[in-house]
């Protein structure tokens, strides 16, 4: 009884309102996207995004123009330029992203010990803070997810097509390349805005953990997608309404909640995994292959 | 006098990291014929296929397909790019993708463009059209199987199933049939061959094995960054051309006994 009564005097609090549906909405963004992002090895990317959003948090609160107008073209126009240099040096992704973000993040700190003003406020930006999120935050945030459902549902055949095989799709009539920045740019505003919330370590966890789980759970695409989402989303509310009871940190006990999922899953999708239904005659099995077992190839 | 060709390639250069991959090729395809695209490693196979497909700009010359000239950018006709279907040697299938051979072969059956058309599984035209795919080619058992859970021969077969899910007239292969053994070798080109009769499809493939392409081509383009013969297999698969082609190291074997009503010793 005392445990419910917590629970309805914190959700009485208007702040705590809002950061609630803040997590369900930025939580649920993070797991749609994380979907296509995670099968397209996209996943160290939105983590470089995330940390070169701090750099434009620091050059915003330098400049003396606020932070969140100068987010969202600065991820923007990080991403691309990520992305160029990634298909143009003909060096490893991985490689690549590994010294851009680590720079991005040297610059960002050297940068923010410059402002007397915002020596104490590192950690809000590392971490995220949820609880100060405004109606203005969320119209953005439900905008934007909004949007990202239409595209991604309306370009299915071309987002499955183009993570499969980028000849393929092209050669079925998808405009790859338009198709891969479209994504891209989504991403980086989807990074952006929910930098806020989530915070600058904390973004690539809300991306790749609930389309991690998705995947162990699903068989068939959209599934994922949705799964991946609410996965995103539920986790989002329990951590924070955990949050909320323990006064603990906000985003860390989000994502201490996905990874709680994420294992969760893994037991389900264990337990469920059966023997391959249908063995596959001799003749169609490819020399050293062995049994086509699922997640073999 | 006969039906227009099918593909029309006219003096085709194209610049791969700033070196000339294909350079001035010229050839056709003639309606239901079956053409493949041999040369060492590095000759420009897949760029010449890549270049023809709109997948890669060109560097000089002209592409014209079902008599629509390839745009710079590859750019087609929406009613042309339909017509045409492509098997890539892989798909990127890393670690368990959660695909069923049915929703994938339904993206087949979709058209290019903004739609919905996969929702709560499509429209009942397109629900038959996907099993009769999967039935043609061997597939319907597979349906509701992941496409990372398959094998090599099996991933070949669904990836005619895409093809064959709505009427196409040119198909191209880039060595489609790279990593299978023997055996699914030689069902994937029986039922290729079964497939391309039924469909009246026209065929460009590329291909490394000459055998293949001796048994069952009607037309064989060599190519070494140029067009160095073309004609019947017979002519350009001769153990002169070859030569000229692969240089001494490779040795023409030709198979040229029937394995029917042979007995063991």
């Amino acid at each position: 009884m005392t445990d419910l009564t917590a629970i309805r005097s914190v959700l009485a609090e208007p702040f705590m309102q809002r950061a609630l549906l803040g997590g369900l909405l930025t939580g649920g963004l993070g797991g749609l996207l994380g979907s296509f992002a995670v099968l397209r090895q996209l996943s160290f990317f939105s983590d470089a995004l995330g940390h070169s959003a701090l750099l434009g948090i620091s050059l915003g609160i330098l400049l003396g123009i606020n932070p969140t107008l100068v987010l969202i073209p600065f991820a923007v126009l990080f991403a691309l330029l990520v992305n160029q240099l990634v298909s143009r040096s003909g060096l490893p992704a991985d490689a690549l992203l590994n010294i851009v973000y680590s720079t991005s993040l040297a610059f960002a700190v050297v940068a923010l010990s410059l402002v007397e003003t915002y020596r104490g406020g590192i950690q809000q930006l590392l971490f995220g803070d949820i609880l100060g999120i405004s109606w203005q935050d969320l119209a953005v945030i439900a905008v934007l997810l909004v949007a990202a459902i239409a595209y991604l549902a309306l370009s299915l055949r071309a987002q499955v097509l183009l993570t499969l095989n980028s000849d393929l799709a092209g050669a079925f009539g998808v405009g790859a390349s338009r198709h891969h920045l479209a994504f891209i740019v989504l991403l980086a505003v989807v990074v952006a805005v929910s930098i806020k919330a989530v915070g600058v370590l904390l973004i690539s966890a809300f991306v790749v953990i609930p389309a991690c789980a998705g995947r162990l759970l699903s068989r068939r695409f959209s599934v994922y997608s949705l799964v991946s989402a609410g996965l995103g989303g539920g986790c989002a509310l329990l951590g924070l309404l955990g949050s909320g009871l323990t006064n603990l940190p906000s985003g860390p006990c989000v994502v201490i909640v996905q990874f709680a999922g994420f294992l969760l899953a893994l037991m389900v999708s264990q337990m469920s995994r059966r023997p391959t239904a249908t063995a596959e005659p001799a003749e169609h099995r490819i020399p050293g292959a062995g049994p086509a077992a699922p997640g073999s190839r | 006098m006969g039906s227009p060709p099918v593909v029309q390639v006219q003096n085709l250069s194209v610049l791969r990291d700033g070196l000339l991959a294909v350079d001035g090729v010229s050839f056709a395809l003639a309606r239901e014929t079956d053409t493949a695209l041999v040369g060492p490693n590095g000759a420009g196979k897949s760029t010449l296929v890549a270049a023809l497909l709109g997948l890669l700009p060109r560097s000089g010359g002209s592409v014209r397909i079902l008599g629509q000239e390839l745009g710079p950018a590859g750019e087609l006709p929406r009613s042309v790019r339909s017509q045409i279907a492509y098997l890539p040697q892989t798909l990127a299938l890393q670690g368990r993708f959660p695909l069923t051979v049915s929703e994938f072969v339904g993206f087949g059956f979709d058209l290019p463009g903004l739609n919905l058309a996969w929702l709560g599984g499509g429209s009942r035209g397109r629900r038959q059209a996907i099993q009769q795919a999967l039935q043609r080619t061997g597939c319907g058992d597979l349906g509701v199987r992941l496409l990372s859970e398959l094998s090599g021969g099996q991933l070949k077969r669904v990836l005619l199933a895409f093809c064959v899910v709505r009427p196409r007239r040119l198909l191209v292969l880039d060595e489609a049939q790279a990593g299978l053994d023997v055996p699914s070798t030689e069902q994937f080109h029986q039922l290729l061959l079964e497939l391309r009769r039924q469909e009246g499809w026209t065929v460009l493939q590329v291909s490394h094995d000459l055998e293949m392409v001796r048994r069952s081509c009607d037309q064989v383009l060599c190519l070494n960054r140029r067009l160095r013969c073309s004609g019947s297999p017979d002519h350009a698969l001769s153990p002169e051309r070859l030569l000229e082609l692969y240089g001494p190291n490779v040795v023409p074997y030709r198979h040229q006994h029937n394995h029917a009503g042979a007995q063991r010793p």
